[in-house]
């Protein structure tokens, strides 16, 4: 790997594209799960579908955390409105406040396996919660879809060989990466960054993937400062003016939730954004009215590069256009990335039980429903979705953005005219690439695989 | 508390126990696996704010750092099975047990110069200096990833039992609920001997009147350090108890909110008696599952709860229970 490639070059092979206007006049077609399954196989019981939904629903972490269980019950309203799955059993749901913090959740996942009896585990938002609660549900034989907590860390060490538990969005390396692209394509003379991150997994795997890529992108690029608030804090001044006070080009941030909402009308205060330019890889992950009109405009405020409600805009994406008029029907506001996330681990449960009962008769067995998650391909708001075979990740092809003011909304948006995607393949380890620890000792299969695969452009 | 026991009343704390014990012992073949597990936490937090106690109720000192002995031993094993690939949970115990008590000492030596708001504070200070170690040493502690300590790979009693294999999380559940029913009772007894025995006496003594008890010639500095590490030693067996069952460590056990709840267990079962904080531990066990479980509001139900119970039960249930039954008896 020691040819010469140029930046443009090589982000074009990435295939780095921005979103162009929206066309119009486009025929509506009816998105998949409006798709009727044809009559099940076999006598179907009709005792209740037992599900256990966990997220924030306390805390500053709830502004992110709390769209993953509208989109869910959104999505179980739809279902038991036509009889239930397989239309004979419908789905009851049990909810747990994941800000109960990760020992309470292990103990909680515990008592809706054994006490509750449920079926299915779906949400969880944290990246410090999935580590502990995978191998947990893997212990009970729980079938499990988490909605986010994407660190790598669950599929490459705490469930390396996963068999019950599945997640799908996106893969956490990818989000650091994504900013690098973005930031690399928009603002390719910046040479120094100054980072204020989560201290905790999410934090880490962000600046560890986003300073990996940048430097591979920008010749020169250097570290200024770091700084590392504690998860929850609605304090930033010494971050924010210790940032400052390095003169970067770049402020990169992870921060998101409510700390996010905190940290950018704090930053308002003392100028930051004038100071450098802001790149986030989940500033616009919140619910979309948590950002206001006074947030700044123009600056990369990612969405955990899995999905912006505004794009792609129109009837372009039918699957997109339906999903947010439903979920604005049900909730009166607009749905984020977890909305779609809960939203669609449900369409693509209820999608996997009628596939395996045309196979197998009667309510699938656990064994059946699985095999027909692996590999899956579904059609969500985000995008196609790809449940990986091999570690049980759902990927798809990564998104980020600008942020800007628009009249149609009460709250600022990302720019649906100027969306960033990248094919995901590109920026994220291909299955059977070695885990850490077999091989190599880098934080992730994904940095290794950047370290030894990407070109260092000049 | 600390009135002679007589012929008779010994024979009767007998007979409770026993009773209490065989109780617990049957009470898996009748309730769901999931309570097993409940009633497992249960006795490990009763083993912790029993260890609180000696210092709280006997030697009249308010530790709000006691998460630091209880996360001590917990990443104790964590690093011993992690770094040594230890499988016995008995060379847990001993390995983890050495960690809190050096820790205890320590902290101890620091702590115990000091009475009252000052004790407290230094407490928590230190409990705080853990916290930070493992939060911040991220390559070494997996910061808030913690680090996973599976059942499956551990063993009971020098290897007789292990985890491996189908229905492996099931077995555990069972036979780890002896495990620590076993250490219990025998952290309960230990326990009573030490707070009935003259130095158990002499910690009271000084709780009660510390310049009467340095004219009877009680080395009060040294007895609160002893004190302070035996303390230390139950809330960090606690911990090293806690790990498998949970299934990995966090900073959450070694942060201070962590401590209040072991102050919490304590007072909510009433830190003036001697069973008081086991009760203590075991309803706020439940208390909290079920309060996580039913409610969103769960911090406001558990708040709620505490203002309660020091407003309407200043000697907690234990005392409550008490003192209606003597009331009871005197009207018969």
């Amino acid at each position: 790997m020691d040819q010469k490639v140029d930046r443009r070059s090589f982000l074009n092979q990435l295939g780095v594209t921005v979103g162009a206007a929206a066309a119009s006049a486009v025929p509506v077609i009816g998105p998949a799960e409006a798709q009727t399954a044809s009559a099940p196989k076999g006598k179907i019981p009709d005792t209740p579908l037992k599900m256990g939904h966990m997220t924030f629903l306390t805390g500053p972490a709830a502004v992110l955390g709390e769209p993953s269980l509208k989109g869910h019950i959104l999505a179980a309203e739809e279902i038991n409105a036509k009889g239930g799955i397989l239309g004979k059993r419908k789905i009851e749901t049990i909810t747990a406040d994941e800000a109960a913090g990760t020992d309470a959740n292990v103990k909680e996942l515990r008592r809706m396996k054994l006490s509750e009896k449920i079926d299915m585990f779906t949400g969880v938002i944290s990246s410090g919660n999935t580590p502990a609660l995978g191998p947990v549900a893997e212990e009970l034989g729980l079938l499990t879809i988490f909605v986010d907590g994407c660190t790598d860390f669950l599929w490459d060490k705490a469930v390396p060989n996963p068999k019950f538990t599945f997640r799908i969005t996106n893969i956490q390396s990818a989000d650091g990466v994504t900013c690098a692209v973005a930031a690399a394509q928009t603002w390719p003379t910046a040479k120094k960054i100054a980072h204020i991150h989560p201290d905790y997994s999410y934090g880490r795997n962000a600046f560890d993937h986003f300073t990996l890529a940048y430097k591979k992108l920008v010749p020169g690029a250097e570290v200024v400062s770091e700084g590392w608030p504690k998860l929850g804090t609605t304090d930033f001044t010494a971050h924010i003016t210790k940032a400052m006070s390095a003169n970067p080009d770049i402020i990169m941030s992870s921060v998101w939730g409510g700390d996010y909402v905190a940290m950018y009308k704090q930053a308002l205060r003392y100028g930051m954004f004038n100071k450098a330019k802001f790149a986030s890889t989940i500033a616009f992950g919140v619910a979309p009215h948590a950002i206001g009109k006074d947030h700044p405009e123009g600056v990369i405020a990612g969405v955990h590069s899995n999905y912006y409600f505004t794009y792609p805009a129109g009837n372009r994406w039918p699957a997109n256009k339906t999903f947010v008029e439903k979920y604005h029907k049900r909730w009166n506001e607009y749905p984020n990335f977890q909305s779609d996330g809960a939203y669609h681990t449900l369409h693509m449960y209820r999608t996997a039980v009628e596939k395996a009962n045309k196979l197998t008769g009667g309510w699938p067995d656990e064994e059946a429903i699985i095999s027909q998650l692996e590999g899956m391909y579904f059609e969500t708001a985000a995008g196609y979705l790809y449940i990986r075979p091999d570690n049980h990740q759902g990927y798809k092809d990564a998104v980020t953005g600008f942020s800007k003011n628009v009249d149609a909304y009460p709250f600022q948006i990302l720019d649906p005219n100027r969306m960033i995607t990248i094919p995901i393949r590109n920026i994220t380890a291909p299955p059977g690439w070695p885990k850490p620890g077999s091989g190599h000792n880098d934080p992730t299969s994904t940095f290794n695989w950047i370290k030894e695969t990407w070109p260092q452009v000049a | 508390m600390g009135s002679p026991a007589t012929g008779a009343s010994t024979w009767r704390l007998l007979v409770v126990t026993v009773i209490i014990l065989t109780a617990l012992a049957v009470l898996p073949r009748f309730v769901e696996i999931y309570q097993t597990q409940l009633l497992t936490y249960g006795l490990v937090f009763a083993i912790a704010a029993l260890g609180f106690n000696l210092l709280l109720g006997y030697t009249g000192l308010l530790s709000f750092g006691h998460s630091a002995y209880f996360g001590a031993g917990a990443y104790a094993v964590a690093f011993i099975v992690r770094d040594l690939g230890v499988q016995s949970m008995e060379l847990c115990i001993l390995g983890g047990l050495a960690a809190t008590i050096l820790i205890a000492a320590l902290f101890g030596f620091v702590c115990v110069r000091h009475t009252r708001i000052f004790f407290g504070i230094l407490t928590l200070a230190l409990s705080q200096v853990l916290w930070s170690l493992a939060f911040k040493f991220f390559w070494v502690t997996g910061g808030t990833d913690g680090i996973r300590v599976a059942s499956a790979k551990l063993t009971l009693y020098g290897g007789l039992i292990n985890f491996a294999g189908p229905g492996a999380f099931q077995r555990f559940v069972y036979a780890y609920y002896y495990y620590v029913l076993a250490l219990f009772a025998v952290s309960t007894v230990i326990m009573w001997v030490i707070v009935h025995s003259p130095f158990g006496k002499a910690l009271q003594a000084i709780r009660d009147n510390e310049v009467r008890a340095r004219f009877v010639g009680i080395s009060v500095q040294r007895y609160r350090w002893i004190a302070f590490m035996i303390s230390g030693a139950f809330t960090g067996l606690a911990g090293i108890l806690w790990v498998p069952l949970n299934g990995l460590t966090t900073p959450d056990i070694l942060y201070w909110p962590f401590s209040g709840e072991i102050v919490f267990m304590s007072v909510l079962g009433g830190f003036r008696t001697f069973t008081g904080p086991i009760v203590g531990a075991v309803v706020f066990n439940y208390l909290k599952t079920y309060a996580v479980a039913s409610t969103e509001y769960w911090q406001l139900l558990l708040g709620l709860v505490l203002v309660i119970l020091v407003m309407a039960l200043p000697t907690g249930i234990v005392g409550t229970v008490a003192r209606m039954t003597s009331k009871l008896r005197g009207r018969i």
